[in-house]
């Protein structure tokens, strides 16, 4: 049964690839050719101002799932409806309400300039004339290409050229975004800016679906609303990234570095109420690092404990290990 | 906003094809003009080309086996028309193909086949260019042949546009069946040279038909291309389309038959790549 509420409906999607191509593999397999399952069962709802992440290891099938709702890839089974039209019936009509940013490079034509193969891909999304140039101008700016505008694309870094693929995609204004890595080998002030424009302006202010892959574990929990984490083809956990983080305990990891480290001070801290683990060490002699149950009064009683102490704390930083603590076990099948 | 745009600058679907034919032509030009040695090369070749078959005519004298219903007619005339005209069976064949294997290649097939563009669009419009400039080519061939003697004054141009859009509807389903075979297999199929070879021993293009065995007519019989040289050597001397009837017939129908099953063909090699995950692979 379709949801109307859903953007995106994937309904039990299951893709194979061949494994082995030729003759001799074909007869070893008793004339089937040999296939390798990609996603399986995989159900998804997505809804309108959204901003849905994709995360998993290497080969856990997130590009697949983008090319499948981008009608680059048909389902072995399965169902995906984007806004009511389904993939497999009306796959030209899903195409002018999505626009694909894939994370490869050699998705433009080298010998030509940005602005060339802009004017040819926005033509072929139904584009022309002055519209289009105020167009490529328009998200040129967005991603901050005014200046490689007329410059061969063979000439462009890896991150430019990501940059351009996301001015593609934005071009014709889609409802839908699907980003492959979009800050992939991207300048940190750029990606931020990548993630700045996804969250307050495309989903924000104009109230945009986007479905983003990544690797990059915080950029999906400052971002995304909700997260499906894949592996082996499977989603092994969804929801929205805070409800994930209490699924591993509600625990939380803070490098405190000080001028001058006690081990009074520590075993001050060891005694704390909510306070799981508190270790000297880390990347500076005087830093403590300490696991706390998430929420409560127990970092303002850390702090108080700390100050009370008469040392001088000279920074402090909360650490990605709890995410990637969730990533490792929900990939590794130890947390559903 | 102009009447034939609607929301977002986008055009109504027919002007909308036109724009997208259009884009392609543009960006197929771009990329040929990007490599300019390869392209003023082209020229030259085209200008030795008919030097050679120029002093090799020399060698052979006027017969009435080159010439048009009896006619008699020189080597040279005969040869000259025929190579020009069977460009345009090559580029039928080889434009599209060589499209699909270049996007392969590039990288630029998946982005392309995400747009919301038709398959036939995609495909027939990335001949546009090669038939272009085959036809530029074909013109400066006789114009340089015709400055060696070819003569062209009793030309019925309406009949030579007409063999050669049936030409180019006939070779086409040829090319198109091509580029579906390299979205199946990912290299580059004999088609080519298969299409070439039997044009010039059964075609007609270096001699006439009627000196092979009388089997191998009715082979001959069989190409279109042996109709369209048939076609444009009575255009040449001055031949109406009605005295050229049962080969723009025979034309008509082979292009009626291979066309649509050429589109199914490739619409098919995509459907497969889709299922494969391929559509990207070379």
């Amino acid at each position: 049964m379709s949801d109307a509420s859903a953007m995106i409906e994937c309904t039990d999607v299951t893709k194979s690839f061949p494994n082995a191509y030729g003759l001799v593999a074909w007869l070893r397999h008793g004339g089937a050719t040999p296939r390798r399952i990609a996603l399986e069962d995989v159900s998804l709802r997505i809804r309108p101002r959204q901003l849905f992440g994709l995360l998993g290891p290497n080969g856990a099938g997130k590009t697949t799932m983008l090319k499948l709702i981008a009608t680059l890839s048909l389902p072995d089974r399965g169902h995906i409806v984007v806004k009511g039209i389904d993939t497999a019936v009306d796959p030209d009509a899903v195409k002018t309400q999505v626009g694909l940013c894939t994370s490869e490079e050699r998705s433009f034509y080298f010998r030509l300039t940005a602005r060339e193969n802009m004017e040819f891909f926005g033509a072929l999304a139904g584009l022309g004339g002055a519209f289009l140039a105020k167009r490529i101008n328009e998200v040129i700016a967005i991603v901050d290409l005014q200046d490689a505008l007329d410059r061969r694309f063979d000439t462009f870094s890896s991150g430019m050229r990501v940059r351009l693929a996301l001015a593609r995609a934005l071009l014709a204004d889609p409802t839908i975004l699907l980003l492959d890595e979009p800050t992939r080998g991207v300048d940190p002030i750029h990606a931020d800016a990548v993630r700045r424009l996804l969250r307050e302006e495309l989903v924000g202010r104009q109230g945009k679906t986007v479905v983003l892959t990544t690797n990059i574990l915080e950029e999906a929990w400052s971002v995304c609303d909700r997260v499906a984490i894949l592996s082996q083809g499977k989603v092994v956990a969804e929801g929205a990234p805070a409800e994930l983080s209490t699924q591993i305990g509600g625990r939380v990891r803070y490098a405190i570095t000080f001028d001058r480290l006690s081990q009074d001070l520590i075993e001050r801290v060891r005694a704390l109420n909510g306070v799981l683990q508190a270790d000297a060490g880390g990347t500076h002699a005087e830093t403590l690092t300490v696991e706390l149950v998430a929420g409560g009064r127990t970092l303002t009683e850390l702090l108080r404990t700390i100050g009370a102490n008469g040392t001088t704390v000279l920074g402090m930083r909360p650490l990605d290990d709890g995410l990637l603590e969730l990533f490792r076990l929900t990939t590794q099948g130890k947390l559903r | 906003m102009s009447a034939m745009t609607t929301t977002m600058g986008r055009a109504g679907p027919r002007h909308s094809n036109l724009r997208k034919a259009l884009a392609i032509f543009v960006r197929d030009a771009r990329l040929a003009l990007s490599y300019p040695m390869s392209f003023w090369l082209s020229w030259i070749s085209i200008a030795g080309q008919v030097l050679a078959f120029y002093f090799m005519s020399k060698l052979i004298g006027p017969s009435k086996t080159f010439g048009f219903e009896g006619h008699e007619s020189s080597y040279f005339d005969y040869v000259i028309v025929n190579l020009a005209f069977v460009q345009f069976q090559t580029v039928a064949i080889q434009s599209f193909q060589r499209a699909i294997r270049s996007d392969q290649m590039l990288g630029t097939l998946e982005a392309v086949l995400a747009t919301p563009t038709s398959l036939p669009l995609i495909v027939l419009s990335s001949g546009l260019w090669a038939f272009a400039l085959t036809a530029v080519e074909v013109a400066v061939y006789l114009g340089i042949a015709s400055t060696l003697g070819l003569s062209l004054v009793h030309t019925n141009l309406a009949t030579a546009a007409v063999f050669l859009l049936l030409t180019v509807a006939c070779m086409s389903p040829v090319g198109v069946l091509s580029a579906a075979s390299i979205m199946t297999f990912k290299q580059l199929g004999p088609t080519n040279w298969v299409a070439n070879g039997l044009a010039m021993l059964l075609g007609g293009v270096l001699f006439p038909v009627s000196k092979l065995p009388v089997l191998l007519q009715g082979v001959s019989w069989m190409l279109p291309i042996t109709h369209a040289l048939n076609g444009i050597r009575g255009a040449v001397n001055g031949a109406t389309v009605t005295q050229l009837a049962p080969d723009a017939v025979w034309m008509v129908v082979c292009a009626v038959v291979l066309l649509p099953i050429s589109l199914f063909a490739f619409a098919a090699a995509v459907r497969r790549a889709k299922l494969d995950g391929t559509l990207g692979h070379y």
